[in-house]
């Protein structure tokens, strides 16, 4: 039989690379697992990828560290970003393609043209917009410019990383360069944020999978981050929750408290506003997560969180709190109401951690005063 | 009064095993687990009924690992173990409870990716389609090298 489409589907181009359906449906399976699907779900999720097209991916670099490209390909197991890059046309990313200069940019011309309103946009990094954008450009072009050229033909965008969701660290005060997030300059465009700094190799993966299986935006939050992944927050899931109950926390890194794994909400751990999957997926394969060794979460999945004080000041320090998605600035003053009830209902430490906030600020002004 | 004596060497320290709280041991079954297997029984009427396989996700569950031993010793060992290798080695044991499979499988790096039960008359990864079976009489086509007429040609 003629067959007369020009793209191969995914199916072909894993018989192609030698990759069995049986090893194929395993994959889905283990994701299925991930986005909190019945084990069986792997199976169709594996049958409607073999029918799908490949689609094709621009992968655009801005103001970032490549952390979460580093997270994403260097995970602990190879076989999620050899899954991933089955299952996607990787067409442009300056980062990992051999191309270079006129010959990469002529690529992502190629991909934008002969795919367009099917492919697929990751943005990894803010964008600056001070002084015409000047502070983030590639062959010549502003960051600005090359994310709007790029977001005309997508069919999505994905933001992978605070940076690209949110602004993350580029766009904290006093934020030189106007660092924006993707949603603050695209608006027409269906949005999936993948925050974390950096993102979970496996929230990537399963997004992406997720995505190209279905044809579909996931659910999403109010911060357009999938809801599989972004549903809970880390505290509503972490293994020292009993202790948070019962009142038990570490009071220092070193006291017995830390040594008996108690909670770390004093020491500053934002689990209790933070949403991602860290608890349940955790990094490395699997292995642990910072909260199990022995560090409070520091919220990286969260708008603004650089600029929410310190790391280990405890969350009833008032100025966490909710963030908004088109503003994120703004909502950092915003009293995190819900938090601070929720620890006074579970334990009094909310109270000891406002006392002690106030003495460190006491502290604080009387340093400022003696050092004047 | 009661004398300590002094202990000399750690060799004097006894060793004590602490008793495993399963169900080998206490002959009791935690509530979840009894869920889990009360699960496994409605999914086996399913089958029997209407012929559709279903399945738990073992990772899914808030189960500790006594938890999920408590399951395993429940169901009981079985009489087919199937190893599948395919990017890793992966194990589905059937278990004592016929129609019901104990899946684990793991990446390259033996990392274990998905644990699940399923129920099922056969491991729904394991059946040929029927496109495998037209390549694989293809491929050995190909390989006679024309030794032999095809079949029906």
């Amino acid at each position: 039989m003629a067959d007369d489409r020009s793209e191969p589907t995914i199916g072909e181009i894993l018989q192609t690379h030698g990759v069995s359906r049986r090893t194929f449906i395993k994959y889905c399976t283990a994701m299925a697992s991930v986005l909190a699907l019945p084990p069986l779900a792997g199976r169709a999720m594996a049958e409607q990828l073999l029918a799908a097209p490949r689609p094709s991916v621009i992968y655009l670099s801005f103001q970032e560290c490549t952390g979460c490209l580093e997270s994403l390909t260097r995970s602990f197991s190879p076989t999620i970003e050899s899954l991933i890059f089955d299952i996607i046309s990787l067409d442009y990313d300056d980062t990992l393609m051999a191309a270079a200069g006129a010959q990469a940019e002529a690529a992502r011309d190629k991909a934008m043209k002969d795919n367009y309103g099917k492919y697929i946009v990751i943005v990894d990094g803010s964008v600056p917009t001070s002084d015409g954008g000047i502070y983030s450009c590639a062959a010549g072009r502003s960051a600005v410019d090359i994310l709007s050229e790029a977001a005309k033909g997508a069919a999505a965008i994905v933001c992978v990383g605070t940076c690209s969701s949110f602004g993350g660290i580029p766009f904290a005060d006093p934020n030189p360069t106007g660092a924006q997030p993707v949603s603050a300059l695209i608006t027409d465009k269906p949005i999936i944020n993948v925050s974390g700094c950096p993102p979970i190799p496996e929230v990537i993966a399963g997004t992406l999978l997720q995505y190209v299986s279905t044809g579909t935006v996931p659910e999403l939050d109010e911060h357009r981050r999938p809801k599989v992944f972004f549903g809970n927050t880390i505290h509503d899931r972490c293994y020292r929750r009993s202790f948070y109950d019962e009142g038990k926390f570490a009071k220092s890194f070193d006291d017995e408290g830390a040594r008996n794994g108690w909670c770390l909400f004093e020491l500053g751990c934002k689990g209790p506003t933070t949403y991602n999957a860290c608890a349940t997926i955790k990094w490395n394969g699997g292995t642990s997560f910072p909260i199990e060794s022995g560090h409070g979460c520091l919220g990286c999945s969260e708008p603004g969180f650089w600029d929410k004080g310190s790391f280990y000041s405890p969350l009833s320090a008032p100025r966490w709190g909710k963030a908004g998605e088109a503003s994120p600035r703004q909502v950092l003053e915003v009293a995190g109401a819900a938090v601070v009830a929720g620890a006074a209902l579970g334990v009094a430490s909310a109270g000891l951690s406002r006392r002690r906030q106030r003495q460190k600020e006491k502290l604080n002004a009387d340093d400022e005063t003696e050092e004047g | 009064m009661v004398r300590i004596q002094a202990v000399k060497g750690l060799t004097a320290i006894p060793i004590r095993v602490e008793p495993r709280d399963s169900a080998a041991t206490t002959g009791t079954i935690g509530g979840g687990v009894t869920a889990i297997l009360i699960e496994i029984a409605a999914q086996l009427d399913r089958l029997a009924d209407d012929g559709e396989p279903g399945a738990i996700d073992l990772r899914s569950l808030p189960m500790s690992s006594d938890d999920r031993e408590q399951l395993l010793d429940a169901l009981g060992p079985g009489e087919v173990t199937i190893t599948l290798q395919g990017d890793g080695e992966s194990t589905i044991c059937e278990t004592g409870v016929h129609g019901v499979w104990w899946s684990e499988f793991r990446d390259r790096g033996g990392a274990l990716i998905a644990a699940f039960v399923e129920i099922a008359r056969v491991p729904t990864i394991l059946p040929v389609e029927p496109d495998e079976l037209r390549r694989g009489a293809q491929s050995l086509r190909t390989g006679v090298g024309g030794a032999a007429p095809p079949r029906g040609s």
